[in-house]
């Protein structure tokens, strides 16, 4: 301020301004990391009003209670006391992480051959393969359950298909409203987080690699364990990860689909900021649920780690 | 073109495909309409009071008046359940008219969230049957919060094919019969299973709130969780499965009978022996309404008789206008079971009975739980 006051007086205004702007942009220029944050500072912005302020009232609130229509913000553990103690909660989680794990498992498994025959026997029109096995990804998600509970139902596609062929008399009542109508669902809905990153990694393999083992006298499933599979390894652990963590989360597919015994503990956790009007207990569940998820995602990570190295 | 029914109709094989490209091609018309006819309408739109209602009643029929005098239908939201709809007007969701029912008023006034309605703006106040707006905490200096709307019961509707009553009369054991395991289905909302299963348990609603009555409720629903295939809020899922055989038996209001009759299947609405829930849901008013001449022209079209007819003989629900009832024989009410008289299906129902904050959450957090197994 004084600066400029002085100049203006001096009636050089637009030459000291500019040396100001100057020197800041010599500062600026001259800083990498000043640089590296205007660069991200749209996105952090946005993170930190979207993501970092509301989990920080997120926390806030798992400490607070409600009392009948208030909330009472005096410092208090009874949530996690709650959380902790009750059973169903600790059922709840396990039983989401259960089938998130067989989903994320499954996918995989499923995906795998799919992502190795575009990337070893497709040869032309590749990414036109990738977009056609990657289409249920592209309808509306409540669509694509709404699909399987046609397909799944008692008088749904299956059923009614095996009846007609005379292999069942009763339609099949696990289909739907089950864990396993959750499991089946989300396999399908994740099914591009599989086959992508996978591929990814099959097709990056030096084909030399394979050349040399064929050379050297492996069989084709020698060569597929001792080079292909693991050389895919990283995108397969992706995947997983990928899989995993988002649908431990999933609430719709569940209520959709899960009957009685297929909720999972994002149902608990809607419930709480909805009908059950808890919404302490609800941040509470959330935060458990972020804690245990983290801390899966970190030992897997580790075991990777460890596994990666103990085959090389 | 209402999309439910459209995918429910796919759903039931009765959608060719070239009915179905034919949807499908009047949506990408009027998608790709959209921006060049978007300024007349969505100012139109904007300028609409805002209903937030439970699912099926967001629907052009019921508000014949408003459209003729405002081009349009009112805007609408809907709810699976009258908490999670408290819920989100006391986040901050600002609507113009809500549609809860009596045993949450005293609780939606408590919140102060609510203005009383002006019935003077109403043409068809007079004909609104007293009854059902002199409950519990409705009534401010001779103003209703809740103009009361619709009126009806919770019942059980039972395939009349496939369950066998033994020539015993119909009562709510039939939704806790080992008999149909796994075939039946029950309404995921507390506010209706939990006191059904409070008339099953033999327990009198004026001791809902005791510890004794709330263990002896939270025993039955458990005990009757492993017999139910489904919790929906979605009575179109209850339906179907009803339709298609995979439930036998399932917790319903009254418009499901009529729905599914209307399709041909075998179906009765039970009337229990120990009595049906009854209850009265109605209209109120958002203090801070952003539309507040509009939102009393919505109650209005509501009250109609015209509405009223819709009401009683597509849906099977008892209407809150007494005239409406002249539209209809005593025999055609009877086998819906209405009456021209509402207060006779009043006094023989059970009623619900306002209750605190607390106990709401606390059953609503009991119920989530033995949904869940526990």
């Amino acid at each position: 301020m004084g600066l400029s006051d002085s100049t203006a007086i001096a009636g050089t205004v637009p030459e000291s301004r500019r040396s100001l702007a100057a020197r800041l942009r010599v500062i600026f220029m001259r800083s990498e990391s000043l640089r590296g944050y205007a660069l991200l500072s749209p996105t952090l912005i946005v993170m930190l009003l979207g993501m970092c302020l509301p989990f920080a009232l997120m926390v806030a609130m798992s400490f607070w209670t409600q009392r009948g229509f208030d909330i009472d913000i005096s410092f208090s553990l009874t949530n996690y006391g709650s959380a902790i103690s009750s059973p169903i909660y600790e059922a709840l989680l396990m039983r989401s992480l259960a089938i998130s794990g067989t989903c994320a498992i499954v996918t995989v498994l499923l995906s795998y051959p799919m992502a190795y025959y575009v990337a070893f026997h497709v040869h032309r029109r590749k990414m036109l393969w990738i977009i056609l096995m990657t289409l249920p990804f592209w309808t509306s998600y409540l669509l694509r359950i709404f699909a399987w509970k046609i397909v799944l139902g008692w008088n749904g596609v299956i059923n009614s298909g095996l009846k007609s062929l005379g292999i069942i008399d009763q339609p099949l009542e696990f289909l739907l409203y089950s864990p396993t109508a959750v499991v089946i669902t989300l396999v399908h809905a994740w099914a591009a987080f599989a086959i992508l990153p996978i591929y990814v990694s099959l097709e990056k393999i030096d084909r030399s690699l394979l050349e040399a083992a064929a050379d050297l006298g492996d069989g084709p499933v020698q060569r597929f364990l001792r080079v292909t599979l693991p050389l895919s390894l990283p995108g397969v652990i992706a995947a997983m990860l990928l899989i995993f963590v988002p649908t431990v989360g999933d609430y719709v597919t569940p209520a959709l689909v899960g009957g009685p015994d297929g909720i999972m503990i994002a149902n608990m956790i809607q419930a709480q900021f909805g009908k059950v009007n808890n919404w302490p207990m609800g941040a509470t569940l959330a935060i458990v649920m972020m804690i245990v998820l983290t801390i899966i995602a970190v030992v897997y990570i580790w075991l990777t780690r460890k596994l990666a190295e103990w085959i090389s | 073109m209402n999309i439910k029914h459209k995918i429910d109709d796919l759903r039931m094989g009765r959608l060719s495909r070239r009915d179905f490209n034919k949807s499908l091609s009047a949506l990408g018309i009027s998608m790709v309409m959209t921006p060049m006819l978007g300024k007349s309408a969505s100012a139109d739109a904007a300028d609409q009071a805002t209903y937030f209602t439970w699912g099926g009643y967001d629907v052009p029929e019921m508000f014949g008046s408003y459209i003729e005098q405002h081009g349009e239908t009112p805007n609408f939201a809907t709810f699976g359940g009258s908490e999670e709809a408290l819920t989100k007007i006391r986040a901050g969701y600002v609507v113009d008219v809500a549609h809860p029912c009596n045993q949450a008023i005293p609780r939606w006034v408590a919140t102060g969230l609510f203005q009383t309605v002006d019935t003077s703006k109403l043409s068809n106040w007079e004909d609104v049957v007293p009854e059902l707006y002199n409950l519990e905490g409705n009534m401010a200096d001779g103003s209703p919060y809740m103009v009361p709307f619709d009126w009806g019961q919770t019942s059980i509707t039972y395939r009349t094919d496939l369950v066998d009553l033994e020539g015993q009369e119909e009562s709510w054991g039939l939704l806790w019969d080992e008999q149909h395991k796994g075939r039946m289905g029950m309404i995921a909302s507390a506010g209706d299973s939990w006191w059904c299963a409070a008339i099953y348990a033999g327990v009198d609603f004026t001791t809902m709130a005791s510890d004794e009555s709330f263990k002896k409720v939270a025993e039955a629903l458990r005990q009757q969780r492993p017999l139910i295939r489904t919790y929906t809020d979605d009575m179109t899922t209850l339906e179907q499965a009803l339709a298609s055989g995979e439930l036998v038996a399932a917790m319903t209001w009254n418009s499901s009978p009529v729905v599914l009759k209307g399709e041909g299947v075998p179906v009765k609405f039970a009337n229990p022996k120990e009595g049906a829930l009854t209850w009265v849901c109605g209209a109120m008013i958002h203090k801070d309404a952003p539309h507040i001449d509009r939102a009393h022209d919505v109650i209005d079209a509501m009250l109609s008789v015209d509405t009223g007819k819709w009401l009683i003989g597509e849906n099977g629900y008892g209407h809150s206008n007494a005239k409406s009832f002249a539209q209809f024989t005593d025999d055609e009410l009877t086998a819906l079971g209405l009456s021209s008289t509402p207060s006779d299906i009043l006094s023989a129902g059970k009623f619900q009975i306002p209750q605190t904050q607390e106990f709401e959450t606390a059953m609503n957090q009991e119920f989530e739980n033995i949904k869940a197994g526990f």
